[in-house]
Parts: C-alpha cells; structure tokens; sequence
C-alpha cells in the first residue's frame, strides 16, 4: 500500500497555478466538479517513490474573507477538508499583496510550501529574490517557479515528500503583541471546547474571529462556549480597534499583514522598477480614454471578419469530403434502408455541422487570445462605464463574451458577479450573445439571402444586433424587478502576457474533440432520429400511384418533377410532417413553413441541429436536380421575410439544452427558472412577428 | 482631503483611509489597497467613470464610487 499525500494548491488568480499543473509530467489530470456546486475541480494524480501525491487544485482565491462563490469554495475547502499540505502559489511580480493572503494561510499552521512563480520575468527586468531569506523569515520551504519556462516545477513534487516526512516546524508569523494577546486569550476559551483542543487550530479560529469571519463565528454559534467566546470577542472588538485606531479588526488585521508583507518583500527582492514597463506603455493606447473604445470594436469586428472569412476556405472543403464520401456510398453499399439512413440522414447532417468546425475554432481561439493576453479586463474596464448605463457592470463583460463562444461557460464565468441581482440579470440576458453553435445557422442564411452584402459584416451585425438587444433587456430588467445601484466594481488587470502557445492549442484540441464528439453523436443521433421520423410511415398506394405516371410519361422533367412531387408528398405526410403540421400554426405568423418549424423546435436540443435538420428536410425534399448545395435549396423553398424571422428567432430563443440545464443548476429559484425558461421564446417570436410584418408592408 | 478620483491621470498619492464598506473595503485589501500603499493613477475613462489604478506593481480597476471612497494624501507631505 502507497503512502497517500493529500495536497491542496491554492493561490491567487493569475499566478499561474494552471500554468504549474500543466508543466507537471507524469500527472494524470482529472477535471470534475466541487461537490454541490458547480465550480470546476482540477485533482492531479502522481506517482513518486512509494507515495501517491493527489492535489487539488483550487480556484483562484484573493483573501479567505471571501468574495466571490468560488472563493467560497476554496476556502471552504481550506477550513473543513482533509489535506496534509498546502502548497500556495505566488506571483513573484506582485510578491508583497499575494503574501498578504499567505500570512492568512500561514494563520492555519499547517505543513505548507510557497512557490513563487514567474521569476523569469524579475529576472528579465535584472532582478533577483533571496529565497533562503524568505524561507527564513516565513519558516516555511520556498521554490522558485518559471511555468513558461518548466523551471522548478520538479522541484515542487520533491519538496512535498520531502516536508511529508519531516515534522511541521514552528510558526514564524506573529502579529503585534496587543493582538497577539488577544488571539491568546480568545484561544484559551476556544480550547474548552473539545472541538477546538488543539493549539495550532484553536489559534486560527481565534485569528478568524478577531478577522471577523463570519463562516467561523457560525462555527461556534452552537457551542457551549459561544456566550463566553461571544462576549470576550466584542469586548476585543472594541478595545483592540480604540486602541490601533481603526474602523474594524479587520483592518487592523490587514494592516498588519500587509506590513509584514511589504517589509518581507523590500527585504528580499532587489528590483528597482522605475521605468516604464511594457505593459503600461500598451495600456498608454489601448485604454486611452477616446482611442480605447474604437480599438476594441476594431478587435471585436476583426475576429467576425477573420472567422468568416478565413472559415471559409476549409469549409467548402469539408463540404465537398463529405458530399463525395455520400454519393460514394451509396453508390457503393448495397440499396437498402442503413444506406438511405447512412447517406441521406447521417452524412449530410454530421457533415452540416463540421463544416462550421473552422469557423467555431477561429471565433473560440479569438476569445482565448483575449483571454490569455489580459486584454480581456481591459474590456472590461472599458465597458463598465458603457455597462453600468444598462444596469450591467463591466465584470459582466466576461460572461458575455464568453456567450459569443459557448452559453454553458459563459453562465459559470457568471459567478465573478457576487451581487446575485447583477448575477441573474446578467444571465438572463447571456442567451442574447448568440453562441458559436449558433454560426452555422447564420452562416447558411447570410449566404443564402444577403449574398450580394459582405457576409463579414453582416455576421457583426447580427453579433452586435443581438447583444445590444441583451442590453435593452438587462436594463428593463433592471427597472422593472430590480432597483438599487449594481454591485461596485474592484477588478485586477493583469499584466499582459504573450500566450503560451501550448495552451492556446489544447484547448483547441480539447474544444475540437468535444465538437467532433458530439457531432459523431448527439448529433448523429439526433440527424437519424429526424430521418426516420420523416421517412415512415410510407404510403405504398401513393407511391405506386406515382410511379404508374411516372413510368407513363417519356418527358425526363416531366418524370424528375412527378419524383420531387413524390417525395414533397411523402414527406409532408411523414411523422415529422405531422408533427411539424400541428406545431406550425404557431410559426404560421412568421412565414414558416412546417420544415422551418421542426428545425427551430429542434434548435432547443442543440442549436447545431437547426442546421443538420434543414440538411435532410431539404436534401429530401429534393427540390431542383442542378441545384446542389443547402444553400440554393433554402433560396428556392424559403422567402425573404421568414429566413430574417428565422434570423431573429435563433438570436433570441432559448439557448440550448445543455445550457439550459447549466442555467437550472446555477440559480436555484424556481420563479427564476420558469421566467428564463418563457420569456426569450416569447420576446423572440413577437420581435420575428414585428419584423415579419414591417418587411411585408416594405414590399418584401 | 483628496479622494483618488480628485487625481490626475500619472499622479501618485499615498493612502490614508478607505471608506468603502465591507465587502469592497476587504477586496481593495486583498488586492493590496491599504492604508499607507502608495498608488498611482494609470488612466480613466473619459467620463471620469472607471479607473485604473497601480498600486505595488498591480493594477485594479475601479469605478467612480470606489475611486471616491479611497482617501490620498501627496508623496511629498
Ligand atoms: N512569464 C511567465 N508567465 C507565466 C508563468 N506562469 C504562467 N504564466 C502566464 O500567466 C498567465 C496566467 O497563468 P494561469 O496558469 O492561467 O494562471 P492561474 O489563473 O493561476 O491558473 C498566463 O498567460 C500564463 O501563460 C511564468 O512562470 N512566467
């Protein structure tokens, strides 16, 4: 039996911890969920000597008097589970704030190691850190870290076993003596509670209460000592910050450990950084006060240009590969219903949908680039002022970006908003950014209606069309079931950084992957599904009928019409025929014809299969010999008025499925979820019906 | 006294007291805003309604409101 080592890995946002994990070799990665909520849980296994190394990763922390739900988590995580270390990574950059939350994790007195990322950039500026001073001072082992350079990373795994056989050393960090009495006296009354027996423990808790930690005043709410430990706190309350001065303990305990962190700092980083970085000499464009908007609008219609544009070319591609396998095999395999379902359901709809693989990875990387090089708070900073007008604040921007590639991420990024009011609004209104599964849908319709305008821009428009929309709605939100001001607005932006290469393409690999997967089957499926159901039941008297005349008649269009009409026949009378008959009554209004209905009802599932089931209903329907190509055969069976109602449809409706679902296990309101769940298909069809209608009176 | 928001953009000041309640107040802490940390206007919004903030080699953002709550005094005094 191995020797279990259970390490917790926690440290600020920004620091690299993710960057560390993914330099360590040998790692098996698992990625799963916090139980009972749903903030990503990263455990990595190893194995080294005799010991089983798990360490959990935590999400990004600032302080434990924790802020947002998943600072919640991490801390959470650091006062009730079970961990034999802590490993605490630290920005070598930014040394004195990050240690201001070691000195709360030192508080725990717990086998602890403190990595100290990024050297690579101190040193590039000609600085150098005095490790052994640190470890001195703190007590604890220090590593110096390069993620981007793999420097050290090793080390870090040594350093574990090696502090897991040794006994824990003795705390290093002690607070002013009036405090550190109090912390005594508070302690002592902890420790009659047998809870609390232990001295390293007891301590924390006393630290905690005088730091006014409300999770571990809860804590000893019920227990026989509260009214003893209540009544010492709030005498300590009063004296300690009469005494130092200050508003609340908090602060002084804050003050405190920034000062300790500051003197540890000067103490041990030799830099003089007076001139300007690079970072600020970009920022000095690109948050100028009047250049920093037009430029990001110059970014953001940059990346719907390049996906268009550039998607272009593989596509057509990709359509061909799969056009040509399709007639292949049917040609190829023998006649019969798994080569009708194989080339006429399955092919054309999986092919549909990778078709758009390009355009999806070009907008995903976008977003990731913004991401990686921390241009994405910049936007944010630059949004706020623009945000906070429609009762949204610039946090908010990430989540709605993100909407741009994937609604599911884009409801969880949600959770930086710790205001639940500017939370929910904020992911009411997330749908509204039309996500990348939605692309093909636009993509087919541009090209097949708006061909003689710049497919670039019109994408922009939509993109933008639909966001401003959001906006609208946020703010009618905002009035109609909220009043009070949006939560305040306290943002790091970190510096910006070259992307790391590798990262940018893993998460491509795995976002292909994903997309691939469920294009082989949900997709698959769900394309086969819909075949069936607009195959059978078949009408044998019909079709004899029809071939009698068609056998009659020697005219080869005369015999291709009698074989479309046929086929238009047994289509309509197909069970999806009946199903899309019952439920267009409702699109009726807007043009739609019972094709157009079944795609935008199955759009709910998955908005890939608007498009896959466009690609049977209309490969079947079989409209004009020499007309291949989707594109064409909507042209002919659709007019002008209901492919932009279908337009204004799918930016609005409800997001699919999946996102649904992730909607429902973010807010836990059933009110909540009913409005979300009604509304947007409401607000969609009314605004489809009004365009509907004015293009009508138009001429269109 | 002088709030942030009263500075210029490239100006220095010296915190003296935070304002802001809690929870802002802890995340401007956390974030290394304290009393005594010298902070630097890196730039504003043409509105004057979100700013950018340096402060110990770590720029935050901040809106007009949190801005206002943090009180400076000058380097020099
Ligand atoms: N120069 C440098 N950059 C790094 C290092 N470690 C991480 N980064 C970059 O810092 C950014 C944040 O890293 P990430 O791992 O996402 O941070 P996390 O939020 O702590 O997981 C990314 O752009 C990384 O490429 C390092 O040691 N040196």
């Amino acid at each position: 039996m191995n020797d279990e080592i259970k390490v917790a890995i926690v440290g600020q946002p920004n620091v690299g911890k993710s960057s560390i994990i993914n330099a360590l070799s040998n790692a098996k990665l698992h990625v799963g969920n916090f139980s009972g909520v749903t903030v990503e849980k990263k455990e990595v296994f190893l194995k080294r000597d005799i010991f089983d190394i798990k360490m959990t990763d935590l999400p990004g922390i600032y302080a434990l008097n924790a802020y947002t739900p998943e600072e919640q988590v991490a801390k959470d995580f650091l006062l009730n589970e079970d961990y034999d270390i802590v490993v605490n990574v630290v920005d070598a950059n930014t040394l004195s704030r990050n240690l201001i939350f070691t000195m709360q994790l030192l508080d725990m007195h717990k086998k602890t190691i403190l990595v100290i990322n990024m050297v690579d950039e101190i040193e590039k500026k000609g600085g150098s850190i005095d490790k052994s001073k640190i470890e001195e001072l703190l007590g604890i082992p220090v590593i110096l870290t390069s993620a981007k350079e793999n420097r050290g990373v090793e080390e870090i795994i040594s350093q574990i076993i090696k502090l897991h056989k040794t006994p824990l050393a003795k705390n290093k960090i002690f607070y002013n003596e009036k405090i550190e009495e109090r912390i005594e006296r508070l302690a002592k009354i902890l420790r009659k509670s047998p809870h609390f027996k232990s001295n390293d423990v007891s301590r924390f808790m006393a630290i905690r209460l005088l730091d006014r930690d409300e999770d571990v005043y809860k804590m000893i709410h019920d227990l026989p000592i509260f009214i003893e430990a209540h009544n010492a706190l709030e005498k300590m309350y009063k004296d300690l910050e009469l005494e130092f001065d200050e508003e609340s303990t908090t602060d002084i305990l804050a003050n405190e450990r920034a000062a300790i962190s500051y003197n540890l700092q000067m103490e041990t980083i030799d830099l003089d950084e007076e001139e300007e970085s690079l970072s600020e000499k970009l920022d000095n464009f690109l948050i100028h006060p009047v250049f920093g908007l037009p430029i990001f609008l110059f970014f953001m219609w940059t990346l719907f240009q390049l996906t268009f544009v550039l998607g272009n070319y593989p596509m057509n591609v990709i359509d061909a590969i799969f056009s040509e396998t399709s007639s292949f095999l049917a040609d190829f395999l023998p006649k019969g219903i798994f080569n009708s379902v194989l080339t006429e359901g399955v092919l054309p709809a999986v092919g549909a949908i990778v078709m758009f693989l390009p355009n999806i990875l070009i907008l995903f990387l976008g977003l990731n680039l913004l991401e990686q090089t921390g241009y994405m708070s910049r936007a944010s900073y630059l949004m706020d002022g623009f945000l906070k007008r429609f009762g949204l604040q610039g946090k908010a921007f990430v989540p709605l970006v993100s909407g741009f590639g994937c609604t599911v991420p884009a409801y969880m990024a949600a959770r930086t908003l710790k205001n639940p009011k500017d939370r929910i609004i904020t992911m009411l209104v997330l749908g509204f950014m039309s996500c990348g599964a939605r692309l093909p849908i636009y993509v087919l319709l541009v090209s097949a209606f708006f061909a003689n305008h710049n497919p670039g821009n019109m994408l922009f428009f939509i993109y933008i069309g639909g966001a401003f929309l959001g906006l609208i709605v946020a703010k009618i939100l905002r009035t109609v079931l909220f009043r009070g001001e949006p939560e305040p607005f306290v943002m790091e932006m970190p510096p910006y950084r070259f992307p790391s290469f590798k990262a940018l393409a893993m998460d491509l690999w795995i976002k292909t992957k994903m997309f691939l997967k469920k294009a082989g089957t949900f997709i698959a499926i769900a394309a086969m599904a819909i075949w069936f159901l607009s195959s059978y039941p078949v009408d044998n008297k019909l079709v004899q009928n029809y071939h009698a005349k068609i056998e009659q008649t020697t005219n080869i269009s005369k015999k291709q019409n009698l074989e479309n009409e046929l086929k238009a026949k047994l289509l309509e009378d197909s069970y999806l025929g009946s199903v899309g008959k019952f439920i267009q009554p409702v699109f009726a209004p807007l043009g739609f014809d019972w094709r157009l209905s079944i795609a935008v009802v199955t759009g709910l599932s998955a908005k890939e299969v608007v498009v896959s089931t466009l690609g049977t209903l209309y490969a079947m329907s079989g409209a004009d010999e020499t007309s291949k190509g989707l594109v064409s055969k909507m042209r002919q069976n659709v007019d002008f008025k209901a492919a932009v109602a279908l337009i204004i449809i799918i930016m609005i409706y409800s997001p699919c499925l999946a996102a649904m679902g992730t909607f429902y296990a973010e807010v836990p309101q059933w009110a909540w979820r009913t409005f979300y769940t009604i509304y947007p298909n409401v607000v969609a069809w009314l605004l489809a019906f009004g365009v509907y209608k004015v293009l009508a009176l138009m001429g269109y | 006294m002088k709030r942030i928001s009263d500075l210029e953009i490239d100006e220095e000041a010296i915190v003296t007291k935070i304002f802001a309640k809690e929870p802002v107040k802890g995340r401007l802490l956390s974030m290394g805003i304290v009393k005594g940390a010298k902070v630097k206007v890196i730039a504003h919004t043409l509105a004057r309604q979100t700013w950018d903030i340096l402060s110990n080699n770590t720029k935050v953002a901040l809106r007009d409101e949190e801005a206002s709550s943090i009180e400076v005094k000058s380097i020099y005094e």
